[in-house]
């Protein structure tokens, strides 16, 4: 074995820990909190729209255009390096959380809103026949139909989004990718260290698709199935 | 019992009721036929807004449920009252329309429980008897998809009936069944008629009409066309559009 190689197999070792941690302290909290307030914005937006709730439902359809036709990385760039100079400054965290619970909110009420238009209308009129108000409805018969169909594409947004957390190293956020960033500055070996964050992010992602397959598995097996 | 009074309805610019005027005594059980797109749906959907008129006056048990003139309300009713006149009509679709999520117990319960605030206790009770009704006890904790077009239909009648409605509306209850299956879903009305209750049948089951029904309303391109006894429909009747088309389903 040559010395190069002595030289990269020791980089990676030594680097593995502080990726990892970056990832366990950094990435995953953020991935986790955008995840779950994204999605309140996202159910927030679908109900919205679906119940064409006037005015809000132009104010969120305006949403959900200038998130979905934006880059990711601009919106993130506008919220940390473009709001100060209008007086407003937020910490690197706080602007990715900003930025991608935006973006899972208005991706994420497509989802929703969505699975809600697919279920039947049969079933809005059987329950308007019995008397049930539409607020009963949603709650009683539509959404719990709706959810079955939203899980697997929500679960998916959520392993895009322990992806995408990656973009939050460009607002300085220390996330395991810009601790990537510095071990391969200090080192100059950025094939391999960037490969290793690669590893890192597969892993996470890896077992995320392990739980959400046995989540599916466990909602496909719970009571009813469709005919 | 129910009364329309120049009821006119058009999606867009095709006319689907056109001045119909019908009253339905109470205990009185009125088949509508006619040939599909002649308004028969829609006049029954009509009775508990889940298609809005575009003008006339509806009445159930003499108060008003609906005015409206040139698709505006002339009477607003709030969403309470809308739901007060539906669990006044019980209503059985033609594709059951049962709630997939919930056992068949479920089903009949959950109106009870949210509209009528009834105890858990209460409406189980209820449900258990209408359930044992149609007879389908055995089948209680299943969930719809586990049972056939003939047994979803009758927890469709039983959910129907959970509310006590005054009146039970029927759109082409037996159409999407397979026929050895019919039979059963009208054993069940007829058992319901029996005992005295208002039915507003849309059907196609003439054999049914026949039987058990006091009137027939025969309807063809969204008006009445004839209104008649059974015996006079099908063995006499006084039209030439109502003899045309019997003569093509007979």
């Amino acid at each position: 074995m040559d010395d190069r190689m002595v030289r990269v197999i020791g980089i990676l070792i030594d680097s593995f820990i502080p990726l990892l941690k970056a990832g366990v302290m950094f990435t995953v909290p953020l991935t986790i909190i955008s995840f779950i307030l994204g999605l309140i914005v996202a159910f927030t937006v679908a109900i919205i729209r679906v119940t064409n709730f006037k005015p809000l439902n132009g104010i969120v359809k305006f949403y959900v255009w200038i998130v979905r036709g934006t880059p990711l990385l601009v919106q993130l760039f506008i919220i940390f390096y473009g709001l100060p100079s209008i007086g407003i400054i937020l910490s690197a965290l706080v602007s990715a959380i900003i930025g991608f619970t935006l973006s899972v909110g208005a991706y994420g009420s497509e989802i929703i809103r969505a699975a809600i238009l697919s279920v039947p209308k049969g079933q809005w009129e059987a329950a308007h026949a019995l008397g049930l108000s539409k607020s009963q409805t949603l709650l009683y018969i539509i959404l719990p139909q709706a959810i079955k169909v939203a899980i697997p594409p929500i679960a998916n947004s959520f392993i895009s989004l322990v992806k995408d957390t990656s973009l939050a190293a460009a607002v300085t956020f220390s996330d395991l990718f810009q601790v990537a960033q510095q071990i391969t500055a200090r080192t100059y070996e950025p094939l391999w260290l960037y490969m290793e964050a690669a590893f890192i992010y597969l892993i996470f992602c890896s077992v995320l698709t392990m739980i959400q397959s046995k989540l599916e598995v466990r909602f496909m097996k719970s009571g009813y199935s469709h005919d | 019992m129910i009364r329309l009074e120049n009821v006119y309805k058009s999606f867009g610019s095709l006319e689907v009721l056109k001045n119909i005027n019908l009253t339905i005594e109470k205990g009185e059980v009125v088949c509508i036929i006619g040939p599909s797109g002649s308004g028969k749906s829609t006049l029954l959907r009509s009775l508990n807004h889940l298609e809005r008129i575009t003008s006339g006056k509806l009445y159930i048990d003499n108060e008003l449920v609906d005015e409206r003139a040139n698709d505006r309300d002339i009477h607003k009713f709030s969403p309470k009252r809308v739901s007060e006149i539906c669990s006044e009509l019980g209503m059985v679709f033609q594709r059951f329309n049962l709630f997939p999520h919930m056992t068949v117990l479920e089903n009949v319960m959950l109106a009870p429980r949210k509209v009528r605030n009834l105890t858990k206790k209460e409406a189980e009770e209820a449900a258990l008897e209408l359930v044992a009704k149609v007879g389908l006890t055995d089948k209680k904790d299943e969930y719809p998809s586990r049972l056939s077009g003939g047994q979803q239909q009758r927890v469709a009648i039983a959910r129907a009936l959970a509310m006590e409605p005054k009146i039970m509306l029927f759109d082409e209850p037996t159409s999407a069944l397979d026929p050895e299956l019919v039979i059963e879903v009208l054993d069940v009305m007829k058992a319901l008629a029996s005992e005295g209750m208002t039915m507003l049948v849309v059907t196609h089951e003439m054999g049914f009409a026949r039987e058990v029904a006091d009137r027939v309303v025969f309807m063809d391109k969204g008006e009445i066309v004839e209104i008649d006894s059974p015996e006079n429909i099908f063995n006499n009747p006084s039209q030439n559009r109502t003899r045309e088309f019997l003569s093509r389903i007979l």
